[in-house]
């Protein structure tokens, strides 16, 4: 009454008036993200991925988009991995989905665009194109070695015989 | 050491008018052009002052504001400390769009905030800013200077009728009612001042308080009434009732973008520096009185919530203006036990 | 002789203190307000129907978005329905993570309720504080989960991850200093005279009134009901953790304001009892990737911070549920909002709206 509780009020603003403050001037002070922060682009190992689409098959708002090509050998290989960044609900269910942790978020958080199109992210990288390309050549290699071997074989039994 | 003496005795301001009129006299040489060079001059300087006022005021708010929050405010047009944003601010008002909004009343819509400014500004002109330096020392200062500023209201009213906006309708209403009803203590707390100075001139209250003890010290009731009041004559918070964001968005002010909705602004920071003047002048102390008064203006903004429009008016109507009625009574007796001893 | 009309004032979708898009258009005569009509909608995205497109274990996610200041309640919501259907065993570790965080969203949720009162009567520093308060449990939550807002950290069967190390210091440290900004608040809101003249004896509801709405929450607890699901139901470990049902007596704007303040310190307890009585195991149960529960269906209610959560899902033997709905119970409570505000004044019906403490995700879905 007969306002003690404004002058309680008036005495906390001035108490913060001289306090410290809680800003943080973003661009110059970044704060670290937390071990398990969530968000930015995803990361894509192309060494520990066997294809198996996993991943794809967890996302509830197939946010993933993978081209599997199967080699000569008929193993499966990633060409291309596409991450739609605004269908992604960020709720992690990818990563945990991986057996072979080839996936984890990159934690830059600052990956706004222009343009809606340049939202999609592709995961593949230029080395991961050369691996898959050197897998691919590996894998036709191995398979016409093993057709000449095979080829050979039969000659030989079809000399035998 | 002579001019020295002078200056004191007169006043900076009164010494600087006297030296620029001898210069003039000695260039034109006629009572006349002077007269009118000088009166143009002190327009110029009132126009002048009351824009450097709402400059250093939305910067002084922002920061302010922003020291209550926990927030460290503007920090990055102009240095660590963002001392070009209301310069910033002002340009940005003045490059937008000027919307007008449709079946709006076209003329009277353009008017309003124009209106507003005159009053604002034109009682700038009864103001001692120092020893003899009002611009017009007219003998019913205060009473004239009350008068004017009550002419606020029409503006807001136009604005509001004018806007084909009902939230602005709303606000427009909620001004007439609350300035009439803030104008009486308003009135009431000043008039102890006039009957202890015995004059209405605004010269002699000045003179008055150099003599005797502060105003401030002699009347803390309608002081406080007279501070109470001035929030609501000047829409801020607890008394934001016209603009009231959260409930009727802005009021009259709703539908005007651009350097329309500036004016209003800059109406509302030339009343912040008036009432902050009213009571407290002073001779050399005087910028920091004011700008003390404007720090207080702030906080009371940046710590209280917004009264409701009934409970506003019945702490105008019962609490306020008995207390004023009291304050000039006691005030009375007073002067009369004093003559008496 | 003048003649007197009443006129209609559309507050909303576009508008400071809506909370989002809700949309009230208000009969007024003069200030007074006859009639408030909420019109809701602007917001629906169909959560229910997205719900049954997914997997049990995907639809968690879209629960985040409900009332997307107390994700952890949906997720907790809408997992533990789905435990029922499928009858999974929750490991106890997880039962007492799911309260500690659960809680500690309500404070934050709480803490949003009396940032976003304050400015809507006007008083916009409470609600800087009341915002920065609540950042210190978004930091507890970053450091659980890795995200601010949609958690998605409650799975079904139990949490996606145990609780990180640090977690137990840096959350006792909260629990230390939440005191001395709920002072704060006492200072600035609740002791300031205004304050307490906007709020008391404005949009006073009685018992029957709040019962025919089926209100629930912090607005039945504000009429004297004290009806809180954690106790009725005693689901989870609730029962084995005490805290008191805070409860108002007239109804009015202040004792929805006042239940929810105390919520906050009783949500503090139970955080704290959980953090101490937290036993050691599993953080997950044991139960088949692909799950499809039996064929049947469930109703499973839980106490959401703005009143009765309800799940009902049919599952039709598949891995999809066949049918969702959700009680949300912001939209619920939106519906006394006629009751509170007739009689009332334009600027009480925005203190009204923020007392009901309307979630918009939440009402549209």
């Amino acid at each position: 009454m007969f306002g003690e509780g404004l002058l309680t009020g008036m005495g906390v603003t001035w108490k913060h008036f001289w306090g410290k403050k809680e800003t943080f001037c973003y661009p110059e002070e970044k704060l670290p993200m937390t071990e398990r922060f969530r968000g930015g682009h995803l990361m894509f190992d192309h060494t520990k991925c066997v294809a198996c689409t996993l991943c794809s098959l967890a996302c509830p708002n197939q946010a993933i988009k993978l081209k599997i090509v199967p080699d000569a050998m008929k193993k499966r290989h990633i060409e291309s991995y596409v991450h739609l960044v605004g269908r992604c609900l960020y709720c992690n269910l990818c990563i945990e989905a991986c057996n072979f942790h080839a996936l984890s978020w990159d934690k830059n958080y600052a990956i706004s665009t222009w343009h809606k199109e340049e939202m999609d992210d592709e995961l593949v990288t230029a080395e991961g194109k050369e691996f898959f390309n050197e897998m691919m050549e590996k894998a036709k290699a191995e398979a016409e070695a093993k057709a000449k071997a095979e080829a050979d074989k039969q000659k030989n039994e079809g000399g035998d015989a | 050491m002579e001019i020295w003496n002078t200056i004191m005795e007169q006043g900076v301001l009164a010494t600087a008018s006297e030296i620029l009129r001898w210069f003039f006299m000695l260039v034109f040489a006629s009572e006349l052009i002077v007269d009118i060079i000088m009166k143009g001059i002190g327009i110029g300087a009132i126009l002048g002052v009351i824009s450097v006022a709402a400059i250093v005021f939305t910067y002084a708010e922002r920061k302010v504001c922003a020291f209550m929050q926990v927030r460290i405010g503007p920090n990055r047009v102009g240095g660590r400390y963002g001392l070009l944003q209301s310069i910033a601010d002002m340009l940005k008002l003045m490059s937008k769009e000027d919307i007008i909004p449709e079946g709006c009343d076209r003329v009277v819509w353009a008017l309003a905030p124009m209106l507003l400014f005159v009053p604002s500004a034109l009682i700038y002109a009864f103001f001692p800013f120092d020893k003899g330096a009002a611009f017009a020392d007219v003998n019913v200062g205060v009473f004239l200077m009350l008068a004017i500023s009550s002419q606020a209201v029409l503006p807001f009213l136009m604005s509001g009728y004018a806007s084909n906006s009902k939230y602005a309708f709303i606000g427009g209403i909620r001004t007439v009612a609350q300035m009439l009803s803030y104008e009486a203590p308003m009135v009431f707390s000043l008039l102890g001042v006039v009957m202890l100075s015995g004059s209405m001139r605004m010269c002699d209250i000045v003179e008055a308080q150099s003599q005797q003890l502060w105003f401030i010290l002699m009347q803390p009731i309608a002081f406080v009434v007279f501070v109470i009041s001035a929030t609501a004559e000047t829409n801020r918070t607890p008394f934001d009732l016209v603009e009231d964001e959260s409930e009727i968005v802005a009021g009259p002010f709703a539908e005007y973008s651009g350097m329309r909705w500036a004016l209003f602004f800059l109406a509302e920071y030339a009343n912040l520096l008036s009432v902050s003047i009213l009571f407290l002048p002073g001779v050399v102390w005087f910028g920091l009185k004011v700008l003390a008064m404007v720090f207080v203006f702030m906080w009371f903004r940046w710590t209280f919530p917004r009264t409701r429009i009934d409970q506003m008016l019945a702490f105008s109507w019962k609490v306020l203006l008995p207390l004023a009625l009291a304050n000039v009574l006691f005030t009375g007796v007073g002067i009369y036990a004093r003559q008496w001893m | 002789m003048p003649q007197t009309e009443t006129y209609t004032l559309s507050m909303g979708p576009q508008h400071p203190s809506t909370h989002g898009v809700l949309q009230v258009r208000l009969d007024l005569d003069g200030e007074t307000i006859l009639k408030a009509t909420p019109y809701m909608g602007y917001l629906h995205r169909g959560i229910e129907k997205l719900l049954e497109s997914r997997t049990y274990v995907q639809g968690v996610p879209y629960t985040d978005r409900l009332d997307y200041v107390s994700s952890m309640n949906n997720n907790l919501g809408y997992c533990r329905a789905v435990e029922e259907l499928a009858q999974i065993e929750v490991p106890e570790r997880a039962e007492y993570i799911r309260v500690i965080v659960a809680e500690l969203n309500r404070i934050a949720s709480h803490l949003v309720f009396i940032g976003s009162l304050a400015i809507d009567l006007g008083a916009s520093t409470g609600m800087l504080y009341a915002f920065r308060d609540r950042e210190k449990v978004l930091d507890l939550f970053d450091l659980v989960c890795g995200a601010r807002m949609t958690f998605h950290y409650i799975r079904v069967g139990g949490v996606s991850a145990d609780l990180p190390p640090e977690f137990a210091a840096k959350c006792d440290e909260f629990l230390k200093v939440l005191p001395e900004f709920m002072q704060e608040y006492e200072d600035i809101l609740t002791g300031n005279e205004i304050f307490q003249y906007r709020l008391k004896g404005t949009s006073r509801m009685t018992k029957e009134q709040a019962l025919s709405h089926n209100m629930t929450g912090p607005n039945i607890r504000a009429v004297g009901i004290p009806f809180d699901i954690r106790k009725v139901d005693g689901y989870g470990v609730y029962p084995k953790l005490a805290f008191d049902v805070p409860v108002g007596e007239n109804g009015d704007n202040w004792d929805r304001y006042r239940v929810r303040y105390l919520e906050i310190y009783e949500s503090a307890k139970l955080v704290r009892q959980a953090l101490d009585g937290l036993p050691e195991g599993d953080f997950m149960a044991k139960f088949p990737k692909a799950l499809r529960p039996p064929k049947g269906e469930v109703y499973s209610r839980t106490e959401g911070t703005r009143g009765e959560l309800g799940f009902y899902i049919v599952s039709d033997g598949g891995p999809k549920p066949y049918r969702v709905h959700i009680r949300r119970p912001s939209f619920i409570n939106l519906q006394g909002l006629d009751d509170m505000c007739r009689g009332m004044l334009i600027g009480d019906s925005v203190a009204a709206f923020s007392a009901i403490d309307p979630l918009m995700g939440e009402v549209d879905c």
